[in-house]
């Protein structure tokens, strides 16, 4: 499953004739600029928002708090592109926003007064924070209920500020890992900066392949992109590389709630309401508009078979991530090895790829095998061959594996770590093959974990967009692909009901993961 | 000893980190080889025979136009001869599937809408020669592929939208005229690294030189109201909200706007005045949207007679019909909505030579930062 992301990196040294000089003393600066910007933005925003409503829904009883607690994770079914449009249509100079501004006030022309530009680093990092800060709050949550409250108390005794002293501190790594699928999905994101025309080190990528017809030099700036991610995580494990995370505890309860007094109630609604809001309700109010108004095309019909690909291609990823990721995080236990664990990471960083670039990747792979194939086939055995990889269905499957493998991979590493380190050699000792192992000792102990990755898995890939869109075959559509046809042209209206559909579908498995993380966290909590 | 907190995708993330770093080291090589390996069983186990999926009587097409575009075009096609066409439409990267996928690709047909592309399927060597006596006297000389790897299917032109209330008759004849001074903050644009502006650079440089065209920019990007953003419907919608006075877009972006079903933007296209630049010199811009055969096509005969449908009087008719485009083909006449912009005089510089000038527009947009 690396081949593909290694292919891109193979790309990235072919010589791309004396381009860098030109891009080093024009544009790069820039690129590097903006998406540092960006990355520090939505980063900074994902983490303000998805701590504090994580320490507000563990910490305090609210009234509506069982509500939040899912309402907080929706968000995550809007996609950031879809995000982005809606946006601008609503807040621009025609929307409904600034168009109640000028009626209440008179004004006449856009000179009259001034109004923030959503088209702008800041917008971008608003519409980009507001969808993707769910990582970080789930994961956040679940870390905070894990806390033993034994170690609140004793920091309650010394009367320290207990999100300071034990929660945040305890928290970091989980907290880190959100953060690090944030900015993986930040730096790839093409939608969102190519809407708002930011000139990121992804936006060059484009510019350099379509522009200048050269690939070798954009996957060159798309591996810088991907070094930078690398860079931000490699920083975060140095600076806590002397400080371990060990719990010694054996029974533990989580924290008992705070009752909120009013003033504490207000604060905890309007911390939770802001996100759920921006990244949910309005959007999805926006669009249903659409759909009242009678702009959307009513071809009901076209819309179910879409659907129906999208669902399948979709459960069908989150099957094989989640099975390859057992397979990985199996292997990797048990037998340690340093090739083996270097693999297994560069086979879970296609996330921090651009999808059109790993697509590319995918499609020059695949080639490969093709002709190899072809070569042995027809050449040896004298038959004809049609070459099964290019064209097929398998193809969108499997580009869907490589960009998502890290999150399945990632589920399933934290649900191990949570088992003893000795669980998998006690398999060994008691003669189990990797497979008995896998299928008797580790999976059962890890269906939560499994539940909550390929669920993950699941929504990520119907919101999935450029590597469907180049890879599929003839006459198939998912949702995202049918909607783009339309927002590409700005032609919002008419790709309401598909956009709505992929919330829709987004929003079941987003409660249910919810519901899965919610009890692993009590579920551990209460052990005994 | 446990780790307390959910060390979730930290861990993974962690390993990733590492993995990076000793990816630099030689230990890569059997592992990867064993990976591909792997990958290859799991492929095998995935893949969906498509390729033979092909009948006769039907036609793939590689499509960067949107489908709800050409749709009524498949369905004439299919009305007169018979032959379903399947497409993949993608807005970009199909020039690389198409050279992975090599013989074995089902394609037999590829739509760009823009010539850049074009070019680059043929500098790809992904195209098959064309010898079509239908295709030759359709499309005008300077429209085609000398080797007949590719064909002109419509034209757009690079107009000037200027705003009706603000902008005076006769003030705007030419795009050199974007530059002058006179227009500081009052132009609006979409970023000029897109294709459009890309090309609009690209005939600049054939023009009046690299130097000259760096100058013209220059003083564009000086006259800027605003950051470079949206599309070209963006660029009237700011005039109609008073952003900006001037703006470059393509003719056919009026005709929609004009013609739309949402009022709104009936008035956006009733704020402005369509200029079609440079008559007293080498006339306006245009850029095509083409085709051509894909090299590997199984069903040549079918893939030629559909170019050579796209050419002839019905499917030229419906360009104008449905997008407001110029049919290439001058014995057909322009849809009634596009005459009525009246007749303009055309750059006629050899197409070709756009896409030639290219990665130097692409230089010379990054130098200006347009």
């Amino acid at each position: 499953m690396a081949a593909p992301i290694l292919s891109v990196l193979a790309a990235a040294t072919e010589d791309s004739g004396g381009l860098w000089a030109h891009l080093f003393e024009t544009v790069l600066p820039r690129y590097v600029a903006n998406t540092l910007a960006l990355m520090a933005g939505v980063g900074g925003l994902s983490l303000v928002l998805g701590v504090s409503t994580a320490w507000v829904v563990t910490r305090y009883e609210f009234p509506g708090r069982r509500v939040f607690e899912w309402m907080l994770v929706l968000p995550f079914a809007v996609p950031a592109y879809l995000i982005a449009y809606v946006y601008t249509d609503f807040l621009d100079y025609a929307g409904p926003v600034q168009g109640a501004l000028r009626d209440a006030f008179g004004w006449q022309t856009r000179r009259d007064y001034w109004f923030p530009e959503i088209r702008s680093m800041g917008g971008a990092i608003v519409v980009m924070g507001a969808v993707l800060y769910p990582y970080v709050y789930m994961m956040a949550r679940t870390a905070f209920k894990l806390t033993p409250h034994t170690l609140f108390e004793i920091a309650r005794v010394h009367d320290r500020g207990l999100f300071r002293t034990v929660g945040l501190p305890l928290a970091r790594p989980a907290i880190a890992a959100g953060l690090a699928l944030v900015l993986m999905e930040t730096v790839s994101d093409f939608g969102t900066v190519d809407y708002f025309a930011l000139e990121t080190l992804t936006l060059g990528i484009f510019n350099v392949w379509l522009g200048m017809n050269s690939l070798p030099a954009a996957a060159q700036i798309a591996s810088l992109g991907f070094l930078f991610v690398i860079a931000m995580l490699v920083l975060e494990l140095m600076s806590r590389r002397r400080r371990r995370y060990v719990d010694t505890g054996r029974r533990m309860r989580s924290l008992a709630r705070l009752r909120a007094g009013p003033a504490q109630t207000a604060a905890c609604l309007a911390v939770c309401l802001l996100p759920v809001t921006v990244g949910f309700l309005i959007p999805v109010g926006v669009l249903l508009s659409f759909v009242v108004k009678g702009y959307a095309l009513p071809d009901y019909g076209g819309v179910l078979t879409v659907t129906l690909n999208s669902v399948v291609v979709a459960l069908a990823v989150a099957a094989l991530v989640m099975a390859a990721a057992a397979l990985m995080v199996v292997t990797v236990a048990y037998r340690p090895s340093r090739p083996l664990t270097v693999l297994a990471g560069v086979a879970s960083s296609g996330y921090a790829f651009p999808g059109t670039i790993l697509a590319i990747g995918v499609v020059t792979f695949a080639g490969a095998v093709d002709r190899g194939l072809d070569g042995l086939i027809s050449g040896v055995m004298g038959l004809s061959f049609d070459g099964f990889l290019t064209g097929g269905i398998g193809l969108v499957l499997f580009a869907c594996m490589v960009r998502f493998q890290a999150i399945g991979y990632g589920a399933l590493t934290s649900g191990m770590n949570r088992l003893p380190p000795n669980t998998v050699s006690a398999g060994r000792v008691l003669g189990l093959s990797l497979p008995a192992n896998l299928f008797r000792v580790i999976l059962p102990l890890l269906g939560t974990s499994f539940l909550a990755g390929g669920l993950l898995v699941f929504v990520d890939v119907m919101k999935e967009l450029p590597m469907t869109l180049l890879l599929r075959p003839f006459g198939f559509d998912t949702l995202a692909t049918h909607l783009y046809q339309f927002a590409k042209d700005e032609l919002l209206e008419q790709a309401a009901v598909p956009a709505l559909l992929i919330v829709l579908a987004g929003t079941g498995p987003v409660i249910l993961m919810n519901e899965a993380l919610r009890r692993l966290g009590e579920g551990r909590a209460g052990t005994r | 000893m446990r780790g307390i907190a959910v060390a979730a995708p930290g861990e993974r993330t962690a390993r990733a980190g590492r993995g990076m770093l000793a990816r630099v080291g030689a230990a890569m090589r059997l592992p990867a080889r064993a990976c591909a390996l792997g990958a290859l069983a799991g492929l095998a186990g995935l893949a969906w025979p498509a390729g033979d999926a092909q009948a006769a009587d039907e036609l793939n097409l590689y499509s960067h136009r949107q489908p709800f575009l050409i749709e009524p075009f498949l369905q004439a096609f299919t009305a007169e001869t018979g032959i379903e066409v399947n497409v993949v439409y993608a807005s970009k990267g199909l020039a690389q599937r198409l050279q992975a996928e090599g013989k074995n690709s089902p394609a037999d047909v590829v739509l760009t809408v823009d010539i850049g592309r074009l070019a680059i399927y043929a500098d790809k060597d992904l195209l098959a020669p064309v010898e079509s006596a239908v295709l030759t006297e359709a499309v005008p000389a300077h429209l085609r592929d000398p080797d007949g790897r590719w064909f002109a299917l419509s034209k757009r032109a690079r107009v000037i939208a200027v705003s009706k209330d603000r902008v005076p008759a006769g003030a705007i004849t030419t795009y050199e005229d974007l530059a002058d001074p006179e227009w500081a903050g009052l132009v609006c644009s979409r970023p000029g690294s897109h294709v459009y502006n890309r090309a609009m650079m690209a005939s600049m440089i054939a023009a009046h030189g690299e130097e000259g065209a760096e100058e013209w920019a220059t003083g564009l990007v000086a006259n800027l109201a605003r950051r470079p953003q949206g599309n070209d419907r963006a660029q009237v919608k700011a005039i109609y909200e008073g952003l900006c006075d001037v703006a470059l877009i393509n003719s056919y972006y009026y005709g929609k706007l004009s013609s739309s079903d949402i009022e709104a933007q009936r008035e956006w296209a009733a704020s402005m005045t369509m200029i079609f630049p440079n008559q007293d010199d080498r006339g306006t811009h245009i850029n095509i949207s083409g085709g051509g055969v894909a090299k590997h096509s199984k069903n040549k005969e079918t893939a030629v007679a559909f170019l050579e449908f796209l050419t002839k009087r019905d499917a030229q008719e419906l360009y104008g019909a449905v997008n407001f485009e110029f049919p290439v083909n001058l014995a057909v006449e322009a849809a009634p909505a596009v005459r009525a912009w009246g007749t303009f005089k055309e750059d006629a510089l050899p197409i070709v030579r756009i896409a030639e000038l290219a990665p130097a527009a692409q230089r010379v947009i990054d130098r200006t930062g347009w």
